[in-house]
């Protein structure tokens, strides 16, 4: 009970901790205790993912920080990273010792913008580190809406069929090349 | 063609869509209204009829104005050197305002120069005739209506008065004419209400290209007004991905920009859901 709520109250301040956090800081050896992630699923922990899920929903708030410039949309994103850090808080319920100790990957979260994975750092009980893995954008410029393109098959698109559309848009049409135009066919039938 | 126009469901007092059609721009440029029921389908047609006598004279007036076709016009004399843009009419050194203005906006993807160095503006008059309509038609009182200037459209309401039915407009295939690739629904909840497609297949000679060859023979854009659809449209063509990335970036437009081998890329509008 008492690591449950150590490691609850820890994703809890993470938000708070990130906020002034300076990445780089922390000793680079901790990593090493990444295995202990291994050591889940020995305790019951539901009661820890549940308790998790909603202060890891604040921990979370620094995935947006540690992608540098964050938008205003973040929060939709890290909503559902914040169940996927639970998952990591889960499994340092294995860790037996009275300080949890260790990184611990959070689950990759489909979003609607791509998938997000965030990393937490804990050291004797605290988190000292929150990486995100995985942002939508490559580059890890934000977690915004994207707009971009991507490829589209023909086969996934559904014609169209031009009795259910009132009007073509298509390369600007001569008048000589309208008289044969879809356009034409739809402007005669309301003549 | 559309279930609203068919006669015998026009009995029951739904709108029917009608069409007047004129030439300008060396293209057909066409407006569509839903009218009343048949009883009074004749006062409506006369609106009809007025409507489009305005979208046509604005049309032909900017055309006067602005055409290259035309030795008499004010931009054939820019053009030949007769003219400068300072002694030039105020609306001629808007319209060049405003498509440098986008020229800077699109680095350089969309220009109002041709590789000759003579002005051409004719990549932003036929959209800005469109907008020009647009607003006379609104201040007609006409909220309802589909303004098509030779694929390149705007709607304002609704194909069904007083409902949220959107205009659906098709997007034409670059490799056959007389086939639609998709639609796009304008007007009605959709926050676009115009869309414009520029391409090589048709009149590509007014597209001037960065660097080597085109990356898209065809690129529809829908955005909230038409002059933004139709000039991304032009810059996307000219400029290739970088431009379809930067467009959708700072934009709030939809892409669909179609390759020679017929593959496309689409933002997530044009995606299915």
């Amino acid at each position: 009970m008492k690591i449950r709520g150590t490691v609850a109250a820890a994703l809890a301040s993470a938000g708070i901790l990130l906020a002034g956090w300076q990445t780089g800081t922390q000793v680079g050896g901790i990593s090493t205790v990444a295995s202990s992630t291994t050591a889940t699923g020995t305790t019951g922990s539901t009661g820890t993912g549940s308790s998790g899920t909603g202060s890891s929903g604040s921990g979370t708030t620094g995935t947006g920080t540690s992608g540098s410039s964050s938008t205003s949309g973040t929060s939709g994103t890290s909503g559902s990273t914040g169940s996927s850090s639970s998952s990591g808080s889960s499994s340092s319920s294995g860790s037996t010792g009275t300080s949890a100790s260790g990184t611990y990957k959070g689950t990759a979260v489909q979003t609607r913008f791509g998938p997000v994975q965030v990393q937490i750092t804990v050291a004797k009980g605290k988190i000292t580190d929150v990486t995100a893995l995985q942002l939508t954008n490559t580059d890890g410029k934000s977690i915004q809406i994207s707009n971009r393109a991507a490829p589209l098959l023909r086969s996934k698109v559904l014609a169209a069929q031009s009795a259910n559309v009132q009007t073509v848009s298509g390369a600007t049409i001569t008048s000589d090349a309208y008289l044969t135009s879809l356009q034409a066919a739809i402007d005669a039938a309301h003549l | 063609m559309q279930p609203t126009s068919d006669p015998r469901l026009a009995t029951t007092g739904n709108p029917t869509l009608k069409a007047r059609t004129f030439e300008c721009m060396g293209t057909v440029i066409g407006l569509t209204l839903p009218v009343g029921s048949p009883a009074e389908g004749q006062q409506k047609f006369d609106e009809l009829a007025a409507a489009a006598a305005v979208v046509e004279r604005l049309f032909r007036d900017l055309d006067e104005t602005f055409s290259l076709y035309r030795a008499d016009s004010e931009a054939s004399r820019l053009a030949r050197g007769e003219l400068t843009l300072r002694g030039a009419s105020a609306q001629m050194r808007e319209r060049y305002a405003e498509a440098h203005e986008w020229r800077l906006r699109t680095e350089g993807a969309f220009t109002p120069e041709r590789p000759d160095g003579v002005l051409d503006l004719s990549g932003i008059i036929k959209g800005h005739a469109i907008r020009e309509a647009g607003t006379s038609l609104l201040a007609l009182g006409r909220h309802d209506w589909c303004l098509n200037a030779g694929g390149d459209v705007l709607v304002s309401g609704s194909p069904r008065p007083g409902s949220a039915a959107p205009w659906k407009a098709g997007i034409v295939d670059p490799a056959d004419r007389l086939t639609l690739i998709t639609g796009y629904a304008l007007g009605g909840h959709s926050r676009h209400s115009a869309i414009a497609t520029s391409g090589s297949a048709e009149r590509g000679e007014h597209i001037w290209r960065l660097g080597s060859g085109a990356e898209f023979v065809q690129v529809t854009v829908a955005a909230a007004d038409i002059v933004t659809a139709d000039v991304l449209a032009t810059a996307i063509v000219s400029g290739g991905t970088p431009m379809l990335d930067r467009a959708a970036d700072n934009w709030d437009v939809a892409v669909l920009a179609i390759r020679a081998d017929g593959s496309m890329l689409a933002t997530p509008a044009f995606q299915p859901a």
